[in-house]
């Protein structure tokens, strides 16, 4: 059967969710394996809701925010941009290919660029396979 | 906690959404989750009837909690939470599926669309069980209003407000008013005199008891919400003042596309090669001459400069036609015998009066040739015969597809409008956000188009996108009323959504002080524990998000809340699997 990744994407609220919105009202065309949820700033992702999505099967992780700079809230962004790199190492510890999760700013405007980015996640997911974590630590009962 | 009694609405959004996701199929799926009591589908759920469904569902089932899968909550949020309210309900037991702007209209297959739907509404329903009822704040507004940017727009907005008895500060950058209008000469379509509206805006903004102007000063830093903001500016002697103010009226408009960019044309190069600027300069000084002092026997005006072309702006700079016709007027009158070319790459005349101007000036004598921007620019070329000024403009007209060699030896290069550099300073200064073009976002471009995400924050003018003056000052005047609408009512709500510490588990630590970037946050030395000013908090949970021993709750946005979202999601997303 064809793998169909689920990649959970945290968008912050100003700038990257209003982008995937744009990419909506100009009707383009992406892939459908993303399921967004919606904080107001990137600075409010909190790791446990990244190992959360890994531990319940997802397959990829992105996280969106605006460009630096650019933060509704002035440097959420850069916060979260600290916490993605510790976030990285551990979840490589954790035996997960790191690839699995994703950051980038995409602005209000960038509807176009939020689209290529699901395609193209997408992509490096299906490349990677299913992620074994639930499975693991189910055998594990952690 | 009492038992989640949950409704769940799809919205089919006409066929917007019912389309490409099959709305039954959502539906009957997510009717089987738990505490899920109804689950509906309704034509249009934002509608009247649709609203009503929902305030009759709560009262007959006793319903406590609200899932509607439909738009993007950005744009519906606020109209499903107060249906809520009305039925008895508060407003934050609600949460919204986007199953449109990320569902239906970004995928082209139905059966992956309607699976997605399924797993977000599944997300939402796992995630509103968490929600709990949110009391409203109330915050009084400052009656001053702040206008930045003092050109037709911003007096205009400044006047209206201001003889409603309020005070207005309004900010300009340069050294005098009137903005982009200080240039003109006539105005299309009815060739009015510029200068003496202008005059007449000036004189009643620089005598109105209730208006206070700053020239040579920029806006740097606003702190505050809605009702309550407050700035520091540098007056033009260097001293600070720090005004206070309940609203935000941005009108800082656009510039001058910079035409040496286009090489094609020789700006800079060419001695009369000038932009639509310049001779609006000229124009006002009663003469059309050239650079050697004679009046121009061929005159040609290019359209589209810096427009609709994908190496500068693909926009349309939207006043351009009407002004080269208003050009091409009044060098007909001031030089009858002249020959007059205009080469457009499409002839936008729109507008009140405009297409009329189009007809009337089309019966002067006056030479409309068309070319395609898209494969091929005109060029400009001085002639070889050094004796002569003349220049040449090579070209191929579009419609005969014949090379055209038209002589010239004054050339209008019809700039288009384009941001400033301080742009995103001023976004960023309000707290509000730009558009891929460089002009500020509107909260929605039919229903809300004045206002921005950024309650108390509106955008008129060319800033909010190229446009005349008569739609300029329009937006000016709806913005005003908006404000002043805001001002009568005395106070608003705000969103309560900020962030709390549970001094139980707060270990003192104080790492949430360092990252709140409004200083919302202090320790409080008696109970060692760290204390959120809701007054300052914006809610952005940084802070929810650093805290070490999860002391911190961020309202509407808990652990709690967005860990039982994604619960949920990956639950259907494996049962379907
Ligand atoms: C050549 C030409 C001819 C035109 N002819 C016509 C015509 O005939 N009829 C017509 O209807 N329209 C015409 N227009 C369009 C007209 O100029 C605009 O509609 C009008 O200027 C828009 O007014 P505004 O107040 O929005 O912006 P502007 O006139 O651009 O005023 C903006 C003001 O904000 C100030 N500002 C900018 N940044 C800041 C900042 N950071 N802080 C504080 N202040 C700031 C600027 O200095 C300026 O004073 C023409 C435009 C051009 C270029
Ligand atoms: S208004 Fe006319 S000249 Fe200006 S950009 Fe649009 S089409 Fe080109
Ligand atoms: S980060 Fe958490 S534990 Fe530390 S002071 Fe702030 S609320 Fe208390
Ligand atoms: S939510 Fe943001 S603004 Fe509010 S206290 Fe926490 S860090 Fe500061
Ligand atoms: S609001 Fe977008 S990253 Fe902070």
């Amino acid at each position: 059967m064809e793998f169909k990744p689920t990649i959970v994407a945290f968008l912050c609220n100003w700038c990257s969710y209003t982008g995937a919105d744009l990419a909506g009202t100009s009707r383009m065309k992406y892939k459908p394996n993303i399921r967004v949820i919606r904080v107001m700033c990137s600075g409010r992702v909190d790791p446990t809701f990244v190992y959360k999505s890994f531990r319940e099967g997802a397959d990829g992780v992105l996280i969106c925010g605006c460009h630096p700079g650019d933060c509704h809230y002035q440097e959420g962004n850069y916060k979260c941009l600290r916490r993605f790199k510790l976030m990285k190492k551990y979840i490589t510890q954790m035996g997960i290919e790191p690839e699995r999760l994703h950051l980038e700013w995409i602005s209000a405007s960038e509807g176009k660029q939020f689209a290529e980015l699901v395609d193209s996640m997408t992509e490096r997911i299906k490349e990677l396979g299913p992620s074994q974590v639930k499975q693991v630590a189910e055998t594990l009962a952690i | 906690m009492e038992e989640p009694r949950i409704g769940v609405y799809i919205c089919w959004c006409g066929t917007n959404i019912a389309k490409m996701v099959d709305v039954e199929q959502v539906t009957e799926q997510v009717s089987k989750l738990p505490h899920v009591v109804v689950s509906k589908n309704y034509k249009y759920m934002c509608s009247d009837p649709g609203q009503e469904l929902i305030a009759c569902d709560i009262q007959e089932h006793k319903l406590n909690r609200i899932v509607v899968a439909a738009c993007s909550p950005r744009i519906h949020e606020l109209t499903f939470r107060r249906a809520l309210e009305k039925a008895g309900l508060n407003a934050y037991l609600f949460e919204m599926a986007n199953i449109r702007e990320q569902d239906s209209w970004v995928h082209d297959n139905r059966e992956e669309a309607t699976r997605k739907a399924i797993e977000l509404v599944a997300a939402s329903i796992s995630r509103v069980k968490y929600h709990e009822p949110l009391d409203k704040r109330s915050v009084t507004i400052n009656p001053a209003t702040l206008v930045i940017g003092g050109g037709v727009a911003g007096m205009s907005a400044a006047l209206e407000v201001a003889n409603a008895g309020r005070e207005v500060y309004l900010v300009e950058k340069s050294d005098r008013l009137g903005g982009l209008v200080n240039h003109l000469d006539l105005t299309y379509p009815y060739l009015y005199d510029a200068g003496s509206m202008l005059e007449t805006l000036l004189r009643r903004t620089l005598n109105h008891p209730h208006i206070k102007v700053f020239c040579d000063t920029t806006v740097e830093k606003v702190d505050g919400f809605i009702g309550n903001f407050t700035t520091t500016i540098l007056t033009e002697n260097q001293q600070p003042v720090t005004l206070t103010f309940g609203n935000i009226i941005v009108s800082t408009g656009l510039k001058p596309f910079d035409a040496s960019r286009v090489g094609e044309y020789g700006y800079g190069r060419l001695p009369d090669v000038l932009t639509s600027v310049e001779f609006e300069d000229m124009l006002r000084s009663g003469q059309i001459l050239t650079r050697s002092g004679k009046p121009p026997q061929n005159i040609a005006i290019i359209h589209c400069v810096g427009s609709r072309n994908t190496e500068f702006h693909e926009y349309c700079s939207r006043t351009c036609c009407q002004v080269a016709l208003k050009f091409a007027n009044q060098i007909r009158t001031l030089l009858p015998d002249s020959n007059i070319f205009d080469l457009y790459a499409d002839m936008r005349a729109f507008g009140k009066g405009c297409e009329e101007l189009y007809t009337e000036t089309s019966r002067k004598n006056i030479t409309f040739m068309m070319f395609d921007q898209q494969k091929e620019m005109p060029q400009i070329i001085r002639s070889i015969d050094p004796a002569d000024p003349h220049m040449l403009i090579f070209f191929r007209e579009k419609i005969s597809g014949l090379g055209l060699e038209v002589p010239a030896d004054l050339i209008i290069l019809m700039v288009g409008m384009e941001a400033h550099e301080d742009v995103k300073d001023v976004a960023h200064a309000v707290g509000i956000s730009v558009c891929g073009n460089q002009f500020f976002i509107e909260k929605h471009p039919k229903l809300d188009p004045v206002a921005t995400t950024t309650a108390g924050v509106y955008i008129v003018g060319n800033c909010q996108g190229p446009k005349g003056i008569p739609d300029a000052i329009s937006q000016a005047k709806a913005a005003a009323a908006r404000v002043l609408a805001t001002i009568n009512q005395g106070s608003v709500f705000v969103e309560v959504t900020t962030a709390q510490v549970n001094e139980a588990i707060c270990c003192g630590c104080q790492t949430c002080i360092l990252v709140c970037p409004y200083s919302a946050i202090h320790f409080d030395q008696n109970k060692r524990v760290s204390v959120v000013n809701e007054v300052l908090c914006k809610g952005c949970g940084t802070c929810g998000s650093t805290c070490p021993t999860g002391a911190i709750r961020s309202k509407h946005f808990t652990d709690q809340q967005i860990l039982s979202q994604i619960a949920g999601l990956m639950e259907m997303t494996l049962k379907i699997n």
